[in-house]
């Protein structure tokens, strides 16, 4: 068996797009989840040595992310029962004011759909991982950030033609991929 | 010298119009020829299947970026923790 080897220099630039979008599914808040990510490196670097490479260092660094999260939880639920209730009524002086918690909940998605596209997401993002480096950032950047071509080729230094050849490999790779691991 | 261009493109600048056609940037020209050249070309055809097939479970998958930002302060951190 290939023992897998630990560079936390490159956590970020390869495992925190999935990071992020694995906590972002769960706790349904961007702030939060930035620190649960800190929170994970940080433990990552202090435990590196219990790292024995039998799992991937992106396997081994969601399992201490997934302690984070349900530590998380726990926290919500023991404040639960000290919570402060406050009942907030509408008043007409605030008419106008597009409230967030008086936002219906989403009828168009179910909990089902929403769990498929987070597996969808990060079976994506999987994928992604066996781009070329380079590959994979201009990809992001175009796919997923929605920069502009011109952006893009001012950043990497190279030419729109250049940056459809690097889009054209990336999306042959990344659709075999899928086709592999999804469909 | 200079290339001389065809009426029809060939299979691999019909797959970048058709690259291009995911992200609203092939011109009209470029999607009449993409649509000339599959009309003869299966592989083609194929292609652009799977590829629109990808954006809409790209779209679908409603990937959130990462901000750069907070990148950054991780490399820094994870760097400063590293070094100590």
């Amino acid at each position: 068996m290939s023992i897998n080897k630990i560079d936390p220099t490159k956590w970020v630039d390869k495992y925190s797009d999935y990071l992020f979008n694995y906590t972002i599914a769960r706790v349904n808040d961007r702030e939060l989840a930035n620190d649960l990510i800190s929170e994970t490196f940080l433990a990552g670097l202090k435990s590196m040595k219990n790292f024995k490479g039998e799992a991937s260092e992106r396997t081994w660094l969601i399992s201490i992310l997934k302690r984070k999260i349900i530590d998380q939880y726990r926290k919500i639920n023991s404040n639960k029962g000290r919570a402060e209730i406050k009942i907030k009524y509408k008043e007409d002086s605030n008419e106008g004011d597009w409230l967030e918690e008086q936002a219906p909940d989403r009828f168009d998605k179910t909990a089902e759909d929403m769990m498929e596209n987070e597996e969808l997401g990060l079976a994506i993002l999987n994928c992604m991982e066996s781009l070329p480096d380079k590959q994979a950032k201009i990809f992001k950047m175009k796919t997923i950030d929605g920069f502009d071509t011109e952006t893009i080729c001012n950043e990497f230094n190279i030419t729109p033609s250049n940056l459809w050849v690097i889009i054209h490999r990336a999306r042959t790779t990344l659709a075999q991929c899928l086709e592999k691991n999804w469909f | 010298m200079k290339k001389k261009r065809s009426l029809l493109p060939d299979c691999t600048e019909a797959g970048y119009c058709c690259d291009k056609k995911q992200y609203n940037e092939a011109s009209f020209l470029e999607k009449i020829k993409m649509l000339f050249h599959m009309a003869l070309c299966k592989p083609c055809r194929d292609y652009s299947s799977k590829n629109t097939k990808l954006t809409k479970l790209i779209e679908k998958s409603d990937l959130k970026p990462c901000p750069e930002e907070d990148k950054k302060i991780w490399k820094q951190t994870i760097e400063k923790e590293i070094s100590k």
